[in-house]
């Protein structure tokens, strides 16, 4: 990709953008197909004159004649017409950063999930996905945009992004279903269909296909995209941008806000031992066997939080939006080596002695014993000690006492669950919060204490 | 008809019905099958013992009570009617005590024990169950009771088509060789040449030679590394503020000319990032060491101020050699956090 000027890059480009306009088309020639034939085309509205009923499959048919029409123009030599304004594109550039990524995400999730019966509605999941692939079908002519896109390590995240909205909104539209099932009084749909089936062949041959297919892909993954190969390895150089595997990017990011025993010994047990607690905390029988969000609303919520914005965004991010010195690039920046950032993280103890008290960070004097310099850091982290102590000792009671919903968990489960649970939600929030802090306030670290390698 | 229902009906009987004479169940405990009849009903004595119960206690009977009564109708005396409840265990005893010798009789009246009745059915010298007293006081007096051993009958003889054949002299000595073999290579000597004293000394050679070959190999004939001592010139090819990273891709330092705590120095800067191992790259135009896996900055000092690295880059040991030079040794390094760049011998004045 690079080393090409801009005509050259088009040319190449437009022949992708055609197949994936045509692509697309066929996609939702199909829909409108398989909505007509199958009598599930929903009427919308009616023409006012000619009294021509207008139906779903119709609007389909719109759609893929459109998107004919788009690769059709791509091939011609139109495809850096077929592009957002330079204007576009820098205005987007110029919104991204950590804070309005990070926090706009979890608002659109929050925003998804509030109005999930709307945006769970086949049209509109549709029309979603029809958008988001014209989006990318539009970018797809920025040189910046291709070259991240179209690096062999990141096509298959750009597929999983694709997968994960596949997922999640599936498990969603059944859940709405059963929701509403539910509150009209009827049994969720899965217990509808509980017909027991048989090994051979249902299941045999379920496996086989999904062997099939999935060797075809890998297959067709290997011919078609080459392998990420880099320069040999030295001591001494390491790459720039040096990325972990793609789903090590969220433990990277994370690295960036923690100490490394932290970010990568402690937080990463405590995401496994946590996953292996929840069958002692959670012992809601509801929503055994069935999909339910109305049901286990703190659940979901919980999960999704872990899973969608602190695990799955965090890759995404490392992925698209981390740059060479890992600095944060917009989608259609360019990776300057030289990207000035102005950071200078200061220490909570530095903010609250240096600048709050404006005296000296407590330093005990030169030739003092061990354990009177130990008094001393003890003193000077005292801020950020007493800050995590009335977090983790304090947080627990006070959800307790100040919500309602934890203080029934409280009842329902014991101190002990009680107590694991709680602690998992507060350290779980503790990473959010101290990105947070180090983008809004550059707050380093909590308490630093260097001198014994312990920086939370 | 449940056990529920049976007490229900004994207790309907006796604090409704209060007569004297064995009748049938009162009006309430007709609910019950009337072909089953209840348990207390059906005895003639309880229903005799019944009432002289029932007539002390207007109230419902407890189950306590019941039983208790039940009990001490079993031995057919006066002594049932009385309040039950009380020491429903003791009666039997004092029962037993009339049929015992006279002096027995004295002994207190306490709970049977387990004990004291297994002595009972072994009848040894006092046929009645005794006190937990009497039989503490007993096992005093005969300490070790007479206990015949069981004799286990003879075993049968093996058949013949079950014994073994005697096993030739060689493996005996062969198995006994085992121990001597095992000696044998303890102490060096091959006096023994039997085939397990082989194996196992070959087996000891083969792997003495393996330890010593791998600690050959950790001392190679030539070292591809580079020195740990090496020059990098007079410092006076240093300008002032120059960071040199000429020296980086061979011996992973720079050389820094610039000052520290307001003194000027030449010092030598370990190119490795303190967050996780990673190389940084020195960035001139904006005069900081930049890592590119995490992003953090160091100034040209090497104190860290961005990103997440917890503490400064390392130094190296530096001095003025004999010829003049300055050199660099990375056997020794000197951290900022615990004051060592105080240390004369991590730094060259200049």
């Amino acid at each position: 990709m690079h080393g090409q000027n801009y005509e050259e890059f088009i040319l190449g480009v437009s022949g992708f953008l055609t197949a994936y306009y045509v692509f697309i088309a066929i996609m939702n020639a199909v829909a409108a197909l398989y909505l007509w034939q199958s009598g599930r085309a929903k009427p919308l509205f009616r023409f006012p004159i000619v009294g021509f009923m207008v139906s779903t499959a119709h609007i389909w048919v719109i759609v893929t004649a459109i998107f004919l029409m788009l690769g059709a123009g791509a091939t011609n030599g139109g495809a850096s017409v077929l592009s957002l304004s330079t204007s576009t594109r820098d205005l987007i550039d110029s919104w991204m950063n950590p804070i309005t990524y990070s926090l706009g995400t979890l608002g659109i999730l929050s925003v998804v999930f509030v109005a999930r019966k709307f945006f769970v509605k086949p049209i509109v999941a549709w029309s979603l996905l029809n958008l988001s692939l014209l989006f990318m079908g539009l970018s797809m002519t920025d040189m910046e945009f291709a070259a991240i896109v179209m690096k062999p390590d990141n096509v298959p995240i750009v597929a999983m992004i694709y997968l994960l909205g596949y997922f999640t909104w599936l498990g969603a539209y059944r859940a709405v279903q059963n929701d509403e099932r539910i509150a009209r009084g009827e049994q969720p749909l899965e217990s509808l269909d509980n017909e027991k089936v048989l090994v051979w062949p249902d299941l045999v041959y379920t496996e086989l296909i999904c062997m099939i297919v999935v060797t075809a892909i890998l297959l067709l993954w290997g011919v078609g995209l080459m392998a990420p190969l880099e320069e040999p390895a030295s001591t001494v150089q390491t790459p720039n941008p040096s990325k972990a595997p793609w789903y090590f990017l969220g433990l990277q990011e994370m690295l960036v806000y923690y100490d490394p025993w932290m970010a990568g010994v402690v937080l990463p047990s405590l995401i496994v031992g946590g996953l292996m607690a929840i069958p002692f905390i959670d012992f809601n029988p509801k929503g055994n066997g069935y999909y339910t969000i109305a049901e286990r609303k703190f659940a979901y919520c919980t999960f999704q939080f872990g899973f969608l914005v602190l695990w799955v965004t965090l890759i995404v991010m490392g992925t698209f939006l981390r740059g060479p010195n890992w600095n944060f690039f917009g989608f259609y920046e360019t990776w300057d080596q030289h990207k000035v950032q102005a950071l200078n993280n200061v220490d909570l103890s530095q903010y609250f002695w240096v600048n709050l008290l404006q005296m000296g960070r407590p330093k005990a004097p030169d030739g003092s014993s061990t354990a009177m310099t130990v008094v001393y850091i003890a003193v000077r982290e005292s801020p950020g000690i007493l800050l995590l102590l009335f977090y983790f000792v304090g947080g627990p009671p006070a959800m307790v006492i100040y919500n309602k919903f934890f203080r029934q968990l409280f009842l329902r489960m014991g101190f002990m669950r009680y107590m694991v649970l709680s602690n998992l939600i507060l350290l779980m929030g503790l990473l959010p919060l101290k990105m947070v802090a180090r983008w809004v306030v550059n707050l380093k670290y909590f308490i630093s204490i260097p001198e014994y390698f312990l920086n939370f | 008809m449940s056990v529920e229902e049976v007490l229900a009906a004994c207790r309907q009987q006796d604090g409704g019905g209060g007569g004297a004479v064995p009748e049938p169940p009162a009006p309430a405990a007709q609910a019950a099958p009337p072909p089953e009849p209840t348990a207390a009903a059906s005895k003639p004595a309880a229903s005799a013992a019944k009432p002289a119960a029932s007539g002390k206690k207007p109230g419902a009977m407890s189950v306590a009570d019941m039983l208790a009564a039940a009990r001490g109708e079993v031995s057919d005396d006066a002594a049932a009617p009385k309040p039950a409840g009380k020491k429903p265990a003791a009666k039997p005893a004092a029962k037993t005590k009339a049929a015992a010798p006279a002096a027995e009789a004295k002994q207190p009246v306490g709970p049977k024990d387990t004990m004291s009745i297994l002595a009972a059915a072994r009848g040894a010298a006092k046929p009645g169950p005794i006190s937990k007293a009497e039989a503490a006081a007993r096992a005093k007096e005969s300490p070790a009771p007479k206990k015949e051993k069981p004799t286990a009958p003879p075993m049968p003889a093996k058949p013949d088509y079950a014994k073994v054949a005697p096993a030739p002299a060689v493996d005996q000595a062969e198995r006994r060789g085992f121990l001597v073999a095992c000696a044998a290579i303890f102490a060096g000597t091959f006096f023994v040449t039997s085939s397990l004293a082989i194996g196992f000394s070959s087996l000891a050679v083969t792997s003495l030679l393996w330890v010593l070959g791998t600690a050959r190999f950790m001392f190679p004939n030539i070292l591809a590394e580079p020195p740990t001592v090496f020059t990098v010139g007079f410092p006076d090819e240093y300008a002032p503020g120059q960071v040199v990273t000429k020296f980086k891709a061979q011996f992973g330092v720079w050389i820094v000319r610039y000052e520290y705590e307001g003194q000027a120095q030449i010092y030598a800067l370990e190119s490795v990032c303190t967050h996780l191992g990673c190389t940084p790259n020195w960035l001139d135009g904006e005069q900081k060491f930049k890592c590119p896996c995490h992003g953090t900055g160091y100034y040209k000092d090497g104190i860290n101020f961005e990103g997440p690295a917890p503490r400064p880059l390392e130094r190296f040991a530096i001095r003025v050699a004999d010829d003049g030079q300055l050199e660099v040794d990375k056997s020794r390094k000197f951290k900022e956090e615990v004051g060592q760049w105080a240390d004369l011998a991590s730094y060259v004045s200049v």
